[in-house]
């Protein structure tokens, strides 16, 4: 080893340890993102292929730590669909337990693994889409850095474990440097880009920078919805029986 | 058994019900609780054959359901209204305000539901005309004994509910439901004047007459036990009370010439079990009751329904089976269309299209091929409120066979609802 070799590694090591690891950056992106409950309204837009719009508009609502959380979602509009609901268990060390109440039928329904592919109540949202992911559930590696809309980003590459059921076989998450949050996500399957979903419109909420417009596109079938976050809270007291198969049904 | 006709509520309780309403409205409105949907549906319905006891081939239906809901704290009030106007009397013509759904016709106007429910923890307790729905087939619920059914149209029935006390006590992966009902609610069998209403050769040239049904006095209990797990999710239940679908007693008077025919309701217990086992390509779903009873016209058996059902996409594919199996055959006569299901094969495939338009074919084939039951139904929604409904019915079969006997009642239907 030379000197100049030597001068380099000296160097360079604190820009090494700088550099964070893909995994790290992620659990940071998770940690900042804390809060034992959340709320909001979501305005939902649905634009087909053809640019018809239709408006939905939900609620939703979470309970527990990122990954190990309970959430419920329920629609409020449009009255073809007002009471539908979704009740979502976030596993620790498996895919989410969903149960979907359909108020015109009087019944709810386990969502199989194998149904998480499917679009949930005609947005572009799929049964999977809905659940959170857990650092935990994937390995990463980096992309490098990349300026997506001008602002500076992480890009990182994310496969589910094997021990992971998923619909998509890759991920590429543009994470924001400045603020450690999400910016978009590539879904693929294979080597087929399925969906993509872009963060915009970040506000510091309560402390918790959040994305309060959310689209998500279907690539396929050249369709999207966008989401926006209304009346977001975080933190405030929710009661834990309300995230029961119970409290679904009661609306 | 009292024996007696069920005599709707006078008029004068719409005015009793809309005072109640309206003193409820305010406390409501105050509140910020009070939640309403609804839609307005006109149907029309074309036969292209006649039937030998009826010549309408074109039915037209309008209906106005109205659901609000007051919520305060842990209180909770649901109700739900129907008004009706049909074309060929299955709906009655007099305003009286159906509670207790004993009319033989659909009533006019009707509380479909009126409930009182309170939660706290684990608890809920639900008193009042609720829905109680068991089981979990999709296509047959032999465990759903609290669900009697309007079957006037015997191939789409709708729902009725009951007047229960219903006690929940749920945890995250055990619930148990005690259900009990002061008195029976039956389902509405098809009219004697009427297609749904096959007559046997023999009994074709006599004029028909309901005699009316004899209800029995006695309340019902049911208790079920439900467990979430992982890898499967099932449940037990027991059930005592009666059957809510008749059994037939007929007397000819030799004078008239005429065939009086009478409904009774037999006592029935049921024990029964349900299961869903989302398997990695496909969940499999089962359910199935024993059905026995002391009444020496009704036989005992046990029903069961084993599914399989497969999401890909947006394409939703369901197979399965209903069985029967007869312990005890007193050649009982009845309208059974749940027991009118068995020993045939039953499939469902969905297609959403997209966001606004969906495609059902559901169709039922009898394992002897004596009986055939098939619908197509094409969905589509226009901007946020309407929804039209097109499809079409085939049924075909033999005489001897419950589907195939409605082989002159295939038909097509359009439906046009809107919701608010």
């Amino acid at each position: 080893m030379n000197k100049l070799t030597l001068v380099l590694i000296v160097f360079a090591l604190p820009l090494i340890c700088l550099a964070q690891a893909p995994r790290e950056i992620v659990n940071e992106v998770q940690t900042r993102s804390h809060a034992s409950s959340e709320q909001y309204e979501g305005l939902l837009q649905v634009v087909d292929s053809g640019g018809k719009i239709s408006d939905k508009r939900w609620t939703y609502v979470r309970i527990g730590s990122h990954g190990n959380s309970k959430a419920v979602i329920r629609f409020l509009n449009p009255p073809e669909v007002k009471g539908v609901a979704l009740l979502i268990f976030n596993n620790p060390d498996r895919a989410s337990d969903q149960w979907m109440w359909t108020p015109a039928l009087n019944r709810d329904r386990r969502i199989a693994l194998q149904d998480r592919s499917t679009r949930f109540f005609g947005t572009d949202f799929s049964f999977e889409d809905l659940e959170e992911r857990d650092v935990d559930h994937f390995e990463f590696s980096s992309k490098g850095e990349e300026s997506l809309n001008g602002e500076e980003c992480w890009k990182i590459e994310s496969k589910p474990l094997a021990s992971q059921r998923s619909q998509y076989t890759t991920s590429i998450l543009w994470i924001r440097k400045s603020n450690y949050t999400y910016a978009q996500i590539e879904n693929y399957t294979g080597a087929k880009l399925v969906r993509r979903l872009k963060y915009k419109d970040v506000q510091n909420v309560q402390g918790i920078w959040t994305a309060r417009t959310l689209e998500m596109e279907d690539v396929t079938r050249k369709s999207r919805t966008i989401l926006k976050l209304d009346s977001l809270k975080y933190n405030t007291p929710v009661r834990s029986e309300e995230f029961t198969l119970q409290a679904l049904r009661r609306g | 058994m009292a024996a007696h006709h069920w005599r709707p509520l006078p008029g004068a309780a719409v005015l009793w019900a809309a005072t109640l309403a309206a003193s409820l409205l305010p406390w409501a409105v105050e509140a910020q609780t009070f939640s309403q949907q609804g839609y307005l549906e006109t149907q029309l319905r074309a036969y292209p054959q006649t039937a030998p006891n009826d010549s309408g081939q074109f039915i037209g239906d309008a209906l106005l359901h109205w659901e609000p809901t007051i919520k305060r704290s842990a209180w909770r009030l649901n109700a739900g209204f129907d008004a009706r106007f049909d074309s060929h009397r299955m709906v009655e013509r007099t305003p009286d305000v159906s509670y207790w759904d004993r009319e033989t016709q659909r009533p006019a106007f009707d509380v479909s539901r009126l409930s009182v429910s309170w939660a706290r923890g684990p608890l809920t307790i639900e008193l009042g005309k609720q829905f109680v729905r068991w089981g979990k087939a999709d296509i047959l619920n032999p465990t759903d004994r609290f669900t009697p059914k309007d079957y006037l149209t015997v191939l789409d029935p709708n729902v009725l509910a009951v007047t229960a006390a219903h006690v929940t006590i749920a945890g995250q992966s055990d619930s148990v439901d005690l259900v009990y009902t002061p008195r029976l609610t039956p389902s509405r069998s098809p009219l004697l004047n009427q297609r749904w209403v096959v007559l046997p050769e023999t009994v074709r040239g006599y004029l028909l007459q309901d005699g009316g049904a004899a209800y029995p006095g006695g309340p019902q209990f049911g208790a079920r036990w439900n467990h979430m797990s992982r890898r499967v999710e099932y449940s037990f239940s027991y059930f005592h009370g009666f059957n809510h679908l008749p059994l037939f007693q007929a007397n000819f008077d030799p004078v008239l010439g005429a065939v009086d025919v009478r409904r009774r309701y037999a006592e029935l217990d049921t024990i029964g079990s349900d299961a869903a086992i989302p398997l990695p390509w496909f969940t499999i779903k089962a359910e199935s009751a024993w059905y026995r009873s002391n009444d020496r016209q009704s036989d005992q058996y046990v029903l069961y329904v084993v599914q399989a059902e497969r999401q890909f996409g947006e394409w939703l594919f369901l197979a399965g089976y209903v069985g029967e199996y007869i312990t005890d055959n007193r050649n009982e006569i009845s309208f059974d269309p749940e027991r009118g299901l068995a020993k045939a094969f039953v499939g469902r495939i969905s297609w959403t299209i997209d966001t606004r338009r969906s495609l059902v074919f559901e169709g039922a084939v009898r394992q002897n091929s004596e009986g055939f039951y098939g619908k197509l139904e094409y969905s589509q929604l226009f901007g946020q409120h309407w929804h039209v409904t097109p499809g079409v019915v085939l049924i075909r079969g033999s005489e001897n066979d419950f589907l195939g006997q409605f082989h002159r009642n295939s038909f097509a239907n359009c439906a046009i609802r809107y919701s608010f």
